[in-house]
């Protein structure tokens, strides 16, 4: 049961409570999901699954997250369906597709409250979004971007976007943003790259030495590779935005709408922790075996959220690496991880030229 | 020619003067002695650079046009029928086998064609390997008269070349797939032209576990290692899924722990063609009740191994799910019978072990099966052949001049 998790702290548990706890409760998912989804049970019988075996949530079946573009996945009746989630992903032009219904939306929205206030306090905080209302508001293309945004209006006092629909910065919003808030805590949250490009390499638009950032949170998400590939680190981002800004507080997570509420956000200590609430386990690609701290892998994610859909393990196309567990300096417990980035296309060989052939296929 | 289309094309081998006089050059006969003569050169030729052994694919080739090769095809024709080149022949070769090019263009001389290729744009060193033997001979005197019918070309993707080309071309012939078909066939050919095209196809392997338990099983799997994975399993005549003719695990067990052993000692996987075999498999075992992964196998993921308890789903074969880079599908049927679903119009290549190949051929005739154009041995999948999906690649290349006798 969800309900025990609650009257936890989200970073509470070390690691043998913590294995013990998500144990059970995706074990429970399981087979709940098994019980419900015809398509999960096939899957589940397809790779031989004995629950009796399950010593760890690493024992927990998973399959790839692109999964969900090549399979209606519901555990739900369809009319129960609240909203589709959907994201495009890098392969192909079909979408992905996650349905969710109120309790799943209800339980995404409560652990993104409860992760979050542990790094900013139990208050709402006034969101400046570095994003266009184009991009939410546009549901035939409701991105990762889109999920990101919306998950975050429940934490928000008041949400305001930074951006006109053509992604320019609209100055006149920030600036009566700035004058309502400034010197106190709020969050300006925004996809990496866009916060660089459209906030930052514009910030001779409006004096901001006249406000007083110093309290704010910058929320960040993903886009390092595109920031990297235009020989932005992550540290000269950091000091760039603190420089221009007088921002102290970063906030960058990893996350996916796969498993929406889950986010691995950054400590002070510029690591990524996983909540109570899921987990990564770094496999190698070559066997799948599970990968030791400090070892590169395919990132796996479980997560205890997901009800109306069998997402509770999955593979995502991206490596990373636990850097520890337990024991970061910030006091959290449980691990914590650094993301490599999306892994490489590859280049076979074949008669074939378009190699992604079977993703075109028509359903 | 335009010339703006002209600075767009990088000649590898031959010049632009090829192609404005195009319609000039007189077509060869088919097997002419000066085109016998520049391939077995060019064998010679491949086969004297000294690593060339580390291009196991350009020995092939080099191999199969030295002249006692090619002679020996020639025994296989009607010599006694007046055949000579269509003209023209615009080839588009496929961008991820390297050494298609070279296969598609020996044919087209040998049809006694103006040849002109279109080769991809990546760089692979097979390439320019063969490109630059084919220009030592061709600076050879004896072979000056050759120089006017190859023109190897690149371009980076233009409709107007594309149109050009396909604008003055007797024959194009399409590699590379379904989608490179749909976007050349844009572009019209001339009247008389002729097209053939090379569609995306699957193949299949049979055999009879019996016989299979009398080879030897590392022998088998070096051979099937050659008819798989040595082209990332993504060869059109790459067998996908492997089909047993009687139920016997033993046999099974066997063959794939020895191609477990092939594999492990040669082959290269990237994070991404796992995953890629992982969803496939997740996907048709969420759609497809009794699937079931052998996991004794496939514990080390370059190999995977599918047990199906079907060749169909709703109104798809298994066929529309295949996989590559080491992703096979097992199946046990009791007699050929029970595989027609997938011996449809994508099956290009039976791969047999332990059957006749004759007893396959009379039972497609038999059934008028559509799909099917060739049955080989298991090891022989990759064999250059002078007969390619269905079409004698010489004989479509060229036309006959034929007397009417009383």
């Amino acid at each position: 049961m969800i309900d025990n998790f609650y009257e936890l702290q989200p970073y509470e548990l070390d690691k043998d409570a913590k294995s013990k706890l998500l144990t059970k409760e995706l074990l429970e998912l399981t087979a709940f999901h098994k019980e419900r989804c015809k398509n999960y049970s096939n899957y589940l019988d397809a790779v031989g699954f004995d629950p009796v075996s399950v010593r760890t949530p690493a024992d927990i079946p998973f399959f790839p997250v692109r999964t969900f573009k090549d399979v209606d996945l519901l555990s739900i009746p369809r009319e129960d369906v609240f909203k589709i989630m959907t994201s495009s992903g890098t392969t192909g032009q079909r979408v992905s597709k996650i349905f969710v219904d109120k309790e799943t939306a209800m339980i995404q929205q409560k652990v993104m409250v409860k992760i979050l206030s542990d790094y900013w306090g139990k208050k709402r905080l006034p969101i400046l979004v570095i994003d266009s209302k184009a991009t939410v508001k546009n549901r035939d293309s409701f991105s990762a971007r889109g999920a990101a945004i919306i998950g975050l209006q429940v934490v928000a006092r008041e949400m305001v976007y930074a951006l006109n629909d053509d992604m320019t910065l609209n100055v006149d919003i920030v600036k009566d943003f700035l004058e309502k808030y400034s010197g106190q805590r709020f969050i300006i949250f925004g996809f990496t790259f866009i916060v660089w490009q459209s906030l930052f390499l514009n910030s001779n638009a409006l004096d901001f030495s006249k406000y007083d950032l110093s309290d704010a949170f910058l929320m960040t998400g993903g886009g390092w590779k595109k920031l990297i590939s235009e020989s932005v680190s992550q540290d000269v981002f950091k000091q760039k935005i603190t420089e221009t800004f007088g921002i102290r507080h970063f906030l960058d997570h990893y996350g996916m709408v796969e498993q929406t509420g889950c986010i691995y956000a950054e400590c002070e200590c510029g690591h990524l922790h996983a909540s109570i609430y899921s987990d990564v386990i770094i496999r190698d690609p070559l066997d799948f075996s599970v990968k030791k701290n400090g070892e590169k892998g395919l990132i796996q994610v479980v997560s205890v959220l997901p009800h109306s859909y069998p997402g509770h393990s999955l593979l995502t196309e991206d490596e990373g690496i636990v850097l520890g567990e337990d024991d970061c300096p910030c006091g959290r417990k449980g691990k914590y991880i650094q993301i490599l980035g999306r892994i490489k296309s590859a280049e076979i060989r074949g008669c074939s030229d378009t190699y992604a052939d079977k993703l075109e296929r028509q359903n | 020619m335009q010339i703006n289309l002209k600075d767009r094309i990088k000649y590898l081998t031959g010049d632009e003067s090829i192609l404005e006089k195009s319609d000039k050059i007189p077509a060869l006969p088919m097997f002419s002695d000066i085109a016998v003569g520049f391939l077995a050169d060019l064998s010679k030729e491949l086969l004297s650079i000294p690593n060339i052994r580390e291009h196991l694919d350009v020995m092939s080739y080099a191999y199969w046009i030295r002249k006692a090769s090619i002679e020996k095809e020639k025994q296989k024709y009607n010599l006694r029928e007046y055949r000579l080149g269509r003209g023209v022949a615009f080839h588009i070769a496929p961008s991820n086998v390297p050494v298609n090019f070279a296969v598609s263009m020996t044919s087209s001389l040998l049809a006694g064609n103006i040849t002109v290729i279109r080769v991809s744009n990546k760089e692979f060193v097979e390439v320019s390997t063969i490109c630059d033997a084919i220009n030592r001979v061709l600076a050879k005197e004896e072979f000056a008269m050759m120089r006017s019918y190859i023109c190897i070309i690149r371009y980076e993707h233009s409709d107007e070349i594309t149109a050009f080309l396909s604008s003055i071309c007797d024959v194009r012939i399409i590699w590379g797939g379904n989608n490179t078909i749909a976007q050349i066939r844009k572009y019209p050919i001339p009247p008389r032209a002729i097209e053939m095209c090379f569609a995306d196809r699957h193949s299949v392997a049979i055999i009879d576990p019996e016989k299979y338990l009398e080879e030897d099983p590392s022998e088998i799997a070096k051979k099937f290692y050659t008819d798989t994975y040595y082209s990332d399993q993504n060869a059109c005549s790459s067998p996908r899924i492997v089909i047993w003719l009687g139920e016997n695990e033993a046999a099974k067990t066997s063959f794939w722990n020895a191609l477990n052993e092939e594999v492990k000692s040669r082959y290269e996987i990237q994070p991404v063609q796992v995953i890629d075999k992982l969803s496939t498999f997740t996907e048709i075992s969420m759609k497809m009740e009794g699937v079931r992964i052998r996991e004794d196998i496939s514990a080390d993921n370059r190999l995977m191994v599918i047990d199906i308890p079907s060749l169909v789903l709703d109104s798809e074969t298994i066929m529309d799910y295949k996989m590559n880079s080491g992703y096979f599908y097992q199946y046990t049927a009791t007699c050929l019978d029970d595989i027609l679903p997938i011996l449809n119009k994508t099956c290009q290549t039976i791969a047999v072990l332990g059957i006749e190949k004759k007893d396959v051929v009379s039972f497609l005739m038999e059934k008028g099966v559509r799909g099917i154009d060739r049955v080989v041995d298991i090891g022989d999948t990759m064999g250059l052949e002078f007969v390619w999906d269905g079409f004698k690649m010489i004989e479509n290349m060229s036309r006959i001049v034929y007397i009417y006798e009383k």
